[in-house]
C-alpha cells in the first residue's frame, strides 16, 4: 500500500519536472532565436532554424548600416534616456518614501493611500493631452519629456516605502541630529547607504522600464537622431529590410541583450523585489 | 507605519514638516506630468483641436457622439478587452498551478529558485523587440514558413499574419509568455506567506489538498490575487506595442487586434492630426479602467 503511493508519488514529481522543463524551453526559444540568428546570414535563416551561432555578427551589422539604420546610435540614446530615468526615479522615489516613513506630517495617510492609488490609475491614457502640453512649452522631441516624468513614479514610491519600513532604524536618526546632520544631510549620507540594496532593485526596474519604452517616445520624438531602440526597431519592419532576416535579428539581439545581462547579474535582487513591491500592504 | 508613529523623542514633532519638503519633488512632478495631462486631454476631448491648426474651439460632445457612432471604437474595446481576459486566465491560472507545486511540502520540488528565475525572464525584455521578432518569425518568407515546408508539413508557405485567429492568438500567446513568470512570484510570495499552522489543523481535521486549497490557499491569496487581477487588467487595457509591431500597426487583419490605444493613437496620426478626437478615445478608455479597477480594488477588499 505504502509502496505504490510512493511509486506514484515519484511519477507524479517526474511529470511536473517534464512539465516544467517543457515551459522552460517556451520561454527560452525566442530569446535563442533572436540570439542565435543575429549571427546567421539571411540565407541560413532562410534555410532552416539552427540551435548553433554562425559566423555572420559583422556582415549583418554592416546591412543595417548600410541601409542607413544607425544601431550604435540608437544604442546612446536609449542609453542616455534609460540612466538618466534610473537616477532620477531612484533617487526621488527613495526621498519621496523616506519622506512618508521618518516624519508624522499632516495629510501622511491621505498622501500615502493616494500614492498608492495612483499605481491603479491607466496615466499613459492621458498622454495626448501629455503630448500637447509638451509640445506648447517646447518640449517635444527632447529627451526631458521622456525623462522627467519619471520624478513622480507611484508604483517606485510605493516600493521605497515597503523597504524604508523594514531598514530604518530610527536611533540612526536620531544620532545624527545630534551629531549636527540636517535632514537632507541624514538622509544623503546615513539612510543612502542603507538603502543601497534597495535602490538596486529599483534601478533595475527603472531602468528595464525606461529602456523598453516604446510609446511615449514614439509620439513624443520626431527627429531618426533622437530615435531610442525600440524606435529603431519599429523601423526596421519597414520594408527596406523586409527579407534582410540576419540583420533585423542582429537588431533586436542589440535591444535585449543588455537586459539579459542586467538580468543575470541582479536575478537575485528582482526576483525578491517583485514580490516585496506586492506582498507586504 | 508602526515604527515612525511609536518613536516619539523631543527630535521630531519639531522636525516633522520636512516630510512635505521630501515628498515636494514628487507632488511637483505628478501635478505637471501626471495631473495636468489628464485634466488637459478631458479639456482636449471638447475641442475640435488639431495639429496643425493650433487650438481649436470647444465643439461639446461631438468628438464623444462621432466616436461611439463609429464600429471601429466599439470593436477596439472589444478587441482590448478579449485579448487581455484570454491571456490573463492561462496566466493566473498556471501560476496557480506551478505555485502550489513549488510550495507543496509533499512534492518537494528541487530548484525552485532557478525555475523561476528563468520564467521571469521575459518580463524584462522589450515588447517591442518580441512583437518585431513574432512579425519576422511568422512572416511570409519567414522561418516558420520556411521549416514547415521544408520538412513537408504544409506544401506552400501560408500567410499567418493574415489570419485573424493566427494574429489574435499570437498576441495573447506573447502577453501569456511574458507575464507568466511574475505572476508566479507574486503568487507565491503570497502562498509562502500563510501560516504553515492553518494546514497543520486542517490536516488533522482530514481535509484533502484540494480542499484545503478552496478553503485556505485561496481565501487568504484573495489580496494578491486582486492585485494581480487589477493591475493586469491596467494594463492590459492599454495594450500597445505587441498588438501594434505584430501586424500593419492598424490592427490587420480586419481590425482584429487593434486596441484602445491603437485606436488613439491612428486618430493622433492621422494626416489631420485630430487630437480633440484622439483625447475622446483616451478619456473614454481612462474612465472606463478606472472605475473598474478601483471598484474591484475596494469592493473586494472591505471585506477582508
Amino acid at each position: 500500500m505504502k509502496q505504490t503511493h510512493r511509486s506514484s508519488l515519484t511519477l507524479f514529481r517526474t511529470l511536473i519536472y517534464i512539465f516544467l522543463f517543457g515551459l522552460v524551453i517556451v520561454t527560452i526559444i525566442p530569446i535563442w532565436l533572436v540570439l542565435v540568428n543575429a549571427t546567421r546570414s539571411t540565407l541560413e535563416i532562410q534555410q532552416g532554424l539552427s540551435a548553433m551561432p554562425s559566423t555572420h555578427l559583422f556582415d549583418n551589422y554592416g546591412i543595417l548600416e548600410g541601409r542607413g539604420l544607425n544601431l550604435l546610435r540608437g544604442f546612446t540614446n536609449s542609453l542616455f534616456v534609460a540612466t538618466f530615468s534610473t537616477v532620477l526615479a531612484v533617487y526621488f522615489s527613495l526621498m519621496t518614501a523616506y519622506g512618508i516613513v521618518v516624519y508624522n506630517f499632516r495629510g501622511k495617510r491621505f498622501f500615502t493611500s493616494f500614492v498608492i492609488l495612483l499605481v491603479l490609475i491607466p496615466l499613459q491614457l492621458s498622454i495626448i493631452g501629455f503630448y500637447q502640453f509638451m509640445s506648447r512649452i517646447g518640449l517635444t522631441d527632447n529627451y526631458a519629456s521622456l525623462i522627467l516624468p519619471v520624478i513622480a513614479s507611484a508604483g517606485a514610491v510605493f516600493f521605497g516605502k515597503q523597504y524604508f519600513e523594514s531598514v530604518v532604524v530610527h536611533d540612526l536618526i536620531d544620532a545624527g541630529r545630534v551629531d549636527g546632520a540636517g535632514e537632507f544631510g541624514i538622509f544623503h549620507r546615513i539612510m543612502m547607504p542603507i538603502a543601497v540594496p534597495g535602490a538596486v532593485t529599483l534601478g533595475i526596474f527603472a531602468f528595464a522600464a525606461a529602456w523598453n519604452n516604446f510609446f511615449n517616445a514614439f509620439i513624443l520624438i520626431s527627429s531618426i537622431e533622437k530615435y531610442t531602440l525600440p524606435m529603431l526597431v519599429q523601423l526596421m519592419r519597414g520594408d527596406v529590410y523586409r527579407t534582410e532576416y540576419g540583420a533585423i535579428y542582429l537588431g533586436l539581439a542589440v535591444t535585449i541583450v543588455p537586459i539579459i545581462i542586467i538580468y543575470l547579474i541582479f536575478s537575485r535582487y528582482i526576483v525578491n523585489g517583485i514580490a516585496m513591491g506586492a506582498v507586504k500592504e | 507605519m508602526t515604527a515612525a508613529n511609536s518613536h516619539k523623542t523631543g527630535f521630531r514633532f519639531k522636525k516633522d514638516y520636512y516630510g512635505y519638503l521630501f515628498i515636494a519633488p514628487f507632488i511637483i512632478a505628478f501635478l505637471l506630468f501626471g495631473l495636468y495631462p489628464v485634466y488637459n486631454t478631458f479639456r482636449l476631448s471638447f475641442t475640435n483641436t488639431t495639429l496643425m491648426g493650433g487650438s481649436g474651439s470647444f465643439v461639446g460632445l461631438q468628438n464623444y457622439q462621432r466616436l461611439f457612432d463609429t464600429p471601429q471604437f466599439m470593436k477596439a474595446v472589444s478587441n482590448t478587452w478579449l485579448l487581455w481576459i484570454l491571456n490573463f486566465i492561462p496566466q493566473i491560472g498556471i501560476a496557480l498551478l506551478l505555485s502550489v507545486w513549488f510550495t507543496s511540502v509533499r512534492l518537494r520540488i528541487r530548484a525552485v529558485g532557478i525555475w523561476r528565475t528563468v520564467y521571469y525572464l521575459p518580463n524584462l525584455l522589450m515588447p517591442a523587440a518580441i512583437a518585431a521578432l513574432f512579425f519576422s518569425l511568422f512572416s511570409f518568407f519567414g522561418p516558420v514558413n520556411q521549416a514547415l515546408v521544408r520538412s513537408g508539413l504544409i506544401a506552400e508557405p501560408v500567410q499567418w499574419l493574415q489570419n485573424q485567429t493566427v494574429a489574435r492568438g499570437l498576441v495573447i500567446f506573447i502577453q501569456w509568455w511574458m507575464w507568466f513568470g511574475a505572476t508566479i512570484i507574486l503568487i507565491m510570495a503570497g502562498m509562502t506567506s500563510i501560516s504553515v499552522s492553518l494546514y497543520e489543523s486542517a490536516m488533522i481535521d482530514g481535509a484533502d489538498e484540494w480542499k484545503m486549497f478552496r478553503w485556505i490557499t485561496i481565501p487568504l491569496l484573495k489580496p494578491i490575487l486582486i492585485y494581480v487581477f487589477v493591475t493586469s487588467l491596467v494594463g492590459g487595457m492599454q495594450m500597445f506595442d505587441i498588438p501594434f509591431l505584430l501586424t500593419d500597426g492598424r490592427g490587420s487583419p480586419s481590425g482584429s487586434i487593434l486596441t484602445n490605444n491603437m485606436l488613439m493613437y491612428l486618430k493622433f496620426s492621422s494626416s489631420q492630426g485630430h487630437i480633440g478626437a484622439a483625447s475622446a478615445v483616451g478619456v473614454v478608455v481612462f474612465i472606463m479602467t478606472t472605475v473598474i479597477a478601483l471598484g474591484i480594488f475596494y469592493f473586494l477588499r472591505e471585506k477582508n
